[in-house]
């Protein structure tokens, strides 16, 4: 690995793992019981462990953002509006950054310092030299956990929000369901639907590809795990800024 | 936390079984979020089609609401340019709404201050035959921000002249300050009649007046009682027995006797004014021989007269004649 690789080329090969992981994590071939669980590991460590905490602080989180909502609109008389902003910014904005940020900064930054290791240890190389592809035992299984956990925290999270909307502006009568129906109905518009679902899947990737990618990046020196922990770390953040740029050029330019 | 380093450490109880869950989980949520967009869009209801013709259709998007007294019927699913230039926006209507519209209904596009454009329909009779599938209607326009500009102007001119009206030299005042003078004069001893004739003095005089003529009229009251009473009497002396009236008929019977007399009489004057006529006539004839005669007497006379003047001259005793000049 060079010391330091062009920005470009870099890209391209952190692009172009991105691509062969996705297409590795698709083929049923690669799920051999090793890889199967360290995937089921994966997914354990970064979705199982932190989904009530996470919902939970999530949800405090939407209520009080739901709360500074209505208020606001009833303050200026713009009540009609407020669920279909409610459901805008939260369900189809925040939940998911908020999700992809909470398992990128957790799981990211741990997969990042765990592939760092082995790459400066040579473990990855070992395991290639025993004939055990690290792509699909260790590499690809910790995208898959990755993404699912993102997935998995965003959508169940974007419920509990959706119910805590209707609970906050209709309480448990079942009479605003109609309407509440209609509104989102209109939110979740084709484009606005398959755009979650894609921005979703794309945090997910990213939030382990940049840090594998960066752990990869760097020379074979202990004093350099540190520098491919910021590194990845850095691009993460910037990566998902540049997804939910777009996402919300795409959607409102 | 690092698979790698855990797998030497104790495995995790039916990790397997969990990750599947949490799989199974996120399948679930998807799937039923994919349900739930569908349904909340319309996807499993059956619908009937709405083409709207508007002039202009600025402010409404895809997926805008049609509401009926508030209630939306149905939902804007595509909106394009027809051939003619004119908007098209075709309106997707549940069947279970679709009876709100009718062939008489009125679609309504109308612009608020805040917010996108609504479309609105409005039936007035609910008996009418339904709306066909696919019907075509034209658009209402209504636009609050068009009127803005003459509502602003208007009330410009409004405010000028509330701001002439409520001036503190404006005729407003003045006149409120009138009133307020009237309302205390109003609130005296006189009360209205005060206000109305400007003073309490005014007033007084007013009321002596019409103690005076409260006064006059009892008076008058007496008066009359005694004109009845005179006309009593005087109703009995004309027209009672042996009254007025009763002397006055002997008098006219005594008068008619009179005058057949009198007629009588006349008749007897003519009978002299003819015979006096006559001796006019006769008159007449002698007056003209008076002439001759008098001619003769004046003649006579005349020589008379030049007898005597002969006989003065003659006479001894004659005064003298002589004429005597200055």
């Amino acid at each position: 690995m060079p010391e330091r690789m062009e920005p470009i080329a870099f890209r391209l090969r952190r692009a172009g793992f991105a691509a062969v992981a996705f297409a590795t994590a698709l083929s049923p071939s690669a799920y051999d019981p090793a890889a199967r669980r360290v995937a089921a590991r994966q997914i354990y460590f970064s979705a199982w462990q932190i989904l009530p905490g996470f919902t939970l602080a999530c949800a405090a989180l939407s209520w009080v953002l739901i709360r500074i909502v209505l208020s606001s609109s009833n303050a200026y008389g713009l009540s009609a509006y407020a669920l279909e902003l409610t459901v805008r910014v939260l369900v189809l904005e925040l939940i998911p950054l908020f999700a992809a940020l909470f398992v990128g900064l957790r799981s990211g930054a741990a997969i990042n310092t765990e592939v760092v290791l082995m790459h400066i240890r040579g473990d990855l190389d070992a395991q290639q030299r025993a004939g055990r592809d690290p792509l699909r035992h260790e590499l690809v299984p910790r995208v898959i956990g990755s993404a699912v956990a993102v997935m998995l925290l965003a959508y169940l999270n974007c419920a509990v929000a959706l119910l805590l909307t209707y609970y906050e502006m209709y309480g448990i009568s079942p009479w605003g369901l109609a309407q509440f129906l209609r509104i989102t109905g209109e939110v979740f518009a084709p484009v606005a639907t398959i755009g979650l679902a894609i921005k979703t899947l794309l945090f997910g990737i990213a939030v382990a590809v940049i840090p594998i990618t960066s752990a990869l990046a760097v020379p074979r020196l202990q004093r350099m795990a540190a520098v491919a922990v910021l590194r990845g770390m850095v691009s993460l953040v910037l990566a998902l800024a540049v997804i939910e740029g777009s996402f919300l050029a795409i959607m409102y330019v | 936390m690092e698979p790698h380093e855990q797998s030497s450490s104790p495995p995790i109880r039916h990790v397997e079984l969990k990750a599947i869950l949490l799989l199974t989980l996120v399948a679930a949520l998807v799937t039923g979020f994919v349900l739930y967009v569908l349904y909340a869009r319309g996807a499993f209801g059956e619908t009937q089609k709405l083409v709207l013709i508007a002039d202009d259709s600025e402010g409404i998007a895809v997926g805008a609401n049609l509401t009926f007294s508030g209630f939306p019927v149905g939902r804007v699913q595509r909106i394009e340019l027809s051939k003619n230039g004119k908007a098209k926006i075709e309106v997707e209507v549940p069947v279970k709404d679709v009876h709100w519209l009718r062939t008489t209904s009125v679609f309504t596009l109308e612009r608020g201050l805040v917010g996108g454009a609504r479309l609105r329909a409005f039936t007035g009779n609910l008996d009418d035959p339904p709306l066909p599938d696919g019907a075509e209607r034209q658009v209402l326009r209504g636009d609050a921000t068009e009127q803005l500009p003459v509502l602003l102007a208007t009330m410009r001119s409004v405010l000028d002249k509330i701001e002439r009206m409520t001036a503190s030299d404006s005729d407003l005042n003045a006149s409120l300050a009138n009133l307020r003078v009237v309302s205390e004069r109003m609130t005296g001893r006189y009360g209205a009649l005060g206000g109305l004739l400007g003073g309490d003095e005014n007033a007084k005089k007013v009321i002596d007046a019409l103690d005076r003529s409260n006064a006059l009229l009892a008076s008058l009251g007496g008066v009359s009682a005694k004109l009845g009473r005179t006309i009593d009497k005087a109703d009995a002396r004309v027209f009672g027995a042996g009254g007025v009236m009763d002397e006055t008929q002997q008098a006219i019977a005594q008068l008619n006797a009179v005058l057949g007399d009198a007629r009588a009489s006349l008749k007897k004057a003519d009978a002299v004014l003819a015979e006096a006529q006559k001796v006019g006539a006769n008159t007449a004839a002698a007056t003209e021989d008076l002439a001759a005669l008098r001619a003769e007497v004046e003649a006579s006379v005349r020589k008379v007269g030049s007898l005597i003047d002969e006989v003065n001259r003659k006479w001894p005793f004659k005064r003298d004649t002589e004429l005597k000049l200055p």
